[in-house]
């Protein structure tokens, strides 16, 4: 297990040691600054910060600061010239981490200002987002890195922001989407914000973390936290950082070289044994699930071309699959398969599938347990399936090892043993798969429609309605539907083509609520440089746990269009509520308690506008919508986020 | 006289056992009907629409009938006659669930009387289908027309 670094050093006395042994020049500007804290600090010591209980209570330096009456130390010319934060900037930018999303801190303000005014242009790569709520700047990382398939960064103030974030950790770790998060320390300030081993509380439900004692050894660490997130099984990783590392003059310092992480992928005799498969085979199938980032997906899609096998995708289910229209993508012209390769998909030949979160469990030192990773917990009766890595089924060849890092050995294997005649034979196949593919869409769109159609003109609104006026809109448009659509119908996944490795980015993770506006704020990120738009269907009771996020969307002029399932309540809970109420014959009347949100109805329109984002709503007339979805798409093509508040139909 | 109400307890109790099992999913589903039922209705409408909101009807069925679980061109046999409902709502009692279950509640008498039942039947019976055919909604003859372009990558 990747230890932390914390440990029982009284890190202000290793930093004094190290000052200490150093040059003069470097140890003066290390006690200057930290004397300008002690200033700052008037004097006081850790432990005698604002703790609640016995704490003292603020000294009268304190109420000064904290009401904004200091005056700055008394300093000639600039303390530090080249401040340990610009290094771990530079880092960031180096990793090409776009985004760092927060809500401010005190233990990292050396940081944020170097994100903010290091660099030529400075707040670019990384930019700082401005998130109202921790578990909000965790989350826009969740979607940013589903969309991408790499780290964003969330900037976390110390115990509390920790703790606050606790949750979304949780889900990104669930969903294993790589989030590189950085935690500010600061020992002395205020002594309920700091702890020995800030990851501690995370640790179990987090891939990797760090608590580094040097500057250059938060360079490393942050350098190797990006590289653990995007490894499989990709996830959550934490550095925590130092305030006086972050403010520490770091002189003439070199930023280590960063390696990226070697992931590997199967073994030689595999790969041969898989090709063969395939070329051999009259009528190859690819099973092709979550693979790791859209490098992967290009691979996919090069491998079944080659071999000219029909595949399967899990674009409908989530990020980075096979594009749903690729004329491959089907059933095929013959359902009887002779060999079936599984990419992080279970399949009856060979199925390569990544290591899954059990293999992480060496981090949940106090046996937590958590459902589905767990041996021996999850579902009532059932045993841990060891996360989504985990395979079904038995196939003749189960490998476990990455399926995205494996591609392109296979890829070049089959081009290897392919001759003449199979291409001719292949392409023979292509032709025909095309044709049966091309065939089965339009059969299952035509039913679908015929099942959507279903309450058209119901008001409230349908939700079917809402998807199906939405795709002619957006159809055209390099889009990604960023919220999960299975409280809402998933209509999406019978009616619009999901062909990008962010088309859809799937589910919480956890299942946990106060997800879809935040992951969606983090898809419209990624989305904002790259000239595409995000759709949030936002259901109403997720929306409620943190809507500051709204705001952020708005400040920062994000792609994003909101579109409010609002079915006024948390409709899967009020139902469990009414089947309990009346199996137990006692009155299915009050099952909305705590269930719905009536009494009175929130309108969302007015709550966007109050955050200053264009809105409109409520709608329940369903012959207004299609008019109010073109001026949403309209406006956020112009990258300015909109609201419609849309009553639907509970589901 | 006898035999008579013999074979009536006996039809009646298996109705009962065959709308248990349709609910545990033991059994084949109940016969469906694209077209309303026209048996007589005695409830009041009125106030059924009130029951049909306050008891959460409509949150599988939807506020008109014809989404999630629609009745709307999809009458199941439980639907048939207003006694057939009621017997429909009582038929999961003494249920024990360990695991969150969306299916259908069950309805005993003290909390949905058989006056309430049919008034909640006579509601369910005022649904229409408002769906106007496929070829007359746009938007999805546009989406099936898509269906039909070449993808592009």
């Amino acid at each position: 297990m990747p230890k932390s670094n914390s440990g029982s050093v009284n890190r202000r006395g290793f930093l004094k040691g190290a000052a200490a042994s150093a040059a003069a020049g470097a140890a003066a500007l290390v006690t200057n600054v930290e004397t300008s804290e002690a200033q700052q600090r008037g004097g006081t010591g850790p432990g005698n910060g604002n703790g609640s209980g016995g704490a003292p209570p603020p000294t009268p330096d304190r109420v000064a600061r904290d009401a904004g009456n200091v005056q700055p130390p008394a300093v000639t010319g600039r303390a530090v010239t080249r401040p340990g934060s610009d290094l771990m900037t530079q880092v960031l930018r180096d990793l090409g981490v776009e985004y760092v999303a927060s809500n401010p801190g005190s233990s990292f303000e050396g940081l944020q200002e170097s994100i903010i005014n290091y660099g030529n242009p400075p707040n670019k790569m990384p930019e700082f987002i401005t998130a109202l709520h921790e578990e909000s700047a965790v989350t826009m990382a969740h979607g940013y890195g589903k969309a991408e398939g790499k780290p964003m960064c969330a900037l976390l103030h110390a115990t509390i922001g920790i703790q606050h974030a606790a949750m979304s950790i949780y889900q990104a770790y669930y969903d294993r989407a790589p989030v590189l998060i950085i935690v500010g320390r600061d020992e002395g300030f205020i002594a309920a914000h700091t702890a020995h081993d800030m990851a501690g509380m995370v640790r179990s439900f987090t891939k990797w973390d760090a608590q580094p004692k040097t500057l250059e050894e938060s360079l490393t660490a942050i350098q190797r936290a990006y590289n653990e997130a995007i490894t499989p099984p990709c996830g959550p990783t934490l550095v925590v950082l130092d305030t006086e590392l972050q403010k520490e003059e770091a002189k003439a310092l070199k930023i280590p070289a960063y390696q990226p992480p070697r992931i590997t992928g199967i073994e030689s005799v595999q790969v041969r044994e898989i090709a063969k498969g395939l070329i051999e085979a009259q009528n190859p199938r690819i099973a092709v699930g979550r693979l790791r980032t859209p490098q992967g997906v290009k691979a996919a899609v090069e491998l079944a071309e080659l071999v000219g096998a029909s595949t399967s995708t899990a674009a409908t289910n989530g990020p980075m699959s096979f594009p749903q229209r690729h004329p491959l993508c089907g059933p095929g012209f013959n359902t009887t398969y002779d060999y079936t390769l599984g990419l992080e998909a279970p399949a009856a030949q060979a199925s390569i599938t990544g290591p899954g979160l059990a293999t992480l469990l060496n981090r949940d030192v106090t046996n937590i347990g958590f459902g589905g990773i767990a041996p021996g917990s999850g579902n009532r009766g059932g045993g841990g399936r060891g996360g989504r890595g985990a395979v079904a089924g038995a196939p003749a060849l189960a490998i476990t090892a990455d399926a995205e890092a494996s591609l392109p050995s296979i890829i070049e294997e089959v081009k290897r043993q392919l001759t003449a005649d199979k291409r001719r034979a292949i392409q023979d196949r292509v032709t025909k798969h095309s044709e049966a593919n091309q065939k089965a869409r339009v059969e299952a769109i035509t039913q679908a429609v015929e099942a959507k159609r279903a309450g058209w003109d119901a008001s409230p609104v349908s939700t079917a309605r809402v998807y199906s006026e939405l795709w002619p809109l957006i159809m055209n448009e390099d889009w990604c539907l960023s919220s999960p659509s299975g409280f809402s119908g998933g209509h999406n996944a019978q009616l619009w083509d999901h062909n990008k490795p962010y088309s859809y980015l799937g589910g919480q993770g956890a299942g946990g609520m106060g997800y879809g506006a935040p992951a969606s704020v983090g898809a419209a990120l990624a989305a904002k440089s790259r000239g595409r738009i995000v759709i949030n269907v936002q259901t109403d009771g997720d929306l409620n746990y943190a809507p500051g996020v709204l705001w952020t969307a708005v400040h920062h002029k994000l792609p994003m269009l909101t579109v409010m399932h609002n079915n006024r309540a948390w409709h899967q809970e009020l139902m469990f509520v009414e089947y309990m109420c009346g199996v137990r014959g006692r009155g299915t009347d009050r099952g909305h308690i705590g269930t719905s949100l009536r009494d009175p109805f929130i309108d969302y329109a007015k709550m966007a506008a109050g955050y200053g984002m264009a809105s409109e709503g409520p709608i329940t007339d369903p012959k207004l919508l299609a008019a109010a979805l073109k001026r949403g798409v309209e406006s956020v093509k112009k990258g300015n986020p909109y609201l419609i508040d849309v009553v639907t139909q509970p589901r | 006289m006898k035999t008579k109400l013999l074979l009536l307890t006996l039809l009646l109790t298996l109705s009962a056992h065959f709308i248990v099992a349709q609910e545990r999913g033991g059994g084949s589903a109940p016969a469906r009907n694209p077209n309303p039922p026209t048996s007589p209705v005695s409830g009041s409408a009125a106030n059924g629409k009130a029951l049909y909101y306050d008891h959460g009807c409509y949150g599988c069925h939807g506020f008109n009938g014809e989404t999630g679980r629609a009745f709307v061109g999809n009458w199941s046999s439980n639907l048939a006659n207003e006694e057939n409902f009621i017997r429909f709502l009582r038929a999961r009692a003494n249920v024990a669930p360990l695991t969150p279950s969306t299916s259908m509640p069950n309805f005993p008498e003290n909390s949905l009387n058989d006056k309430q039942a049919k008034d909640i039947y006579a509601y369910i019976r005022t649904f229409k289908s408002n769906a106007p055919p496929v070829q007359n909604i746009p938007v999805l003859n546009e989406i099936v027309k898509a269906a039909s372009r070449p993808y592009k990558p």
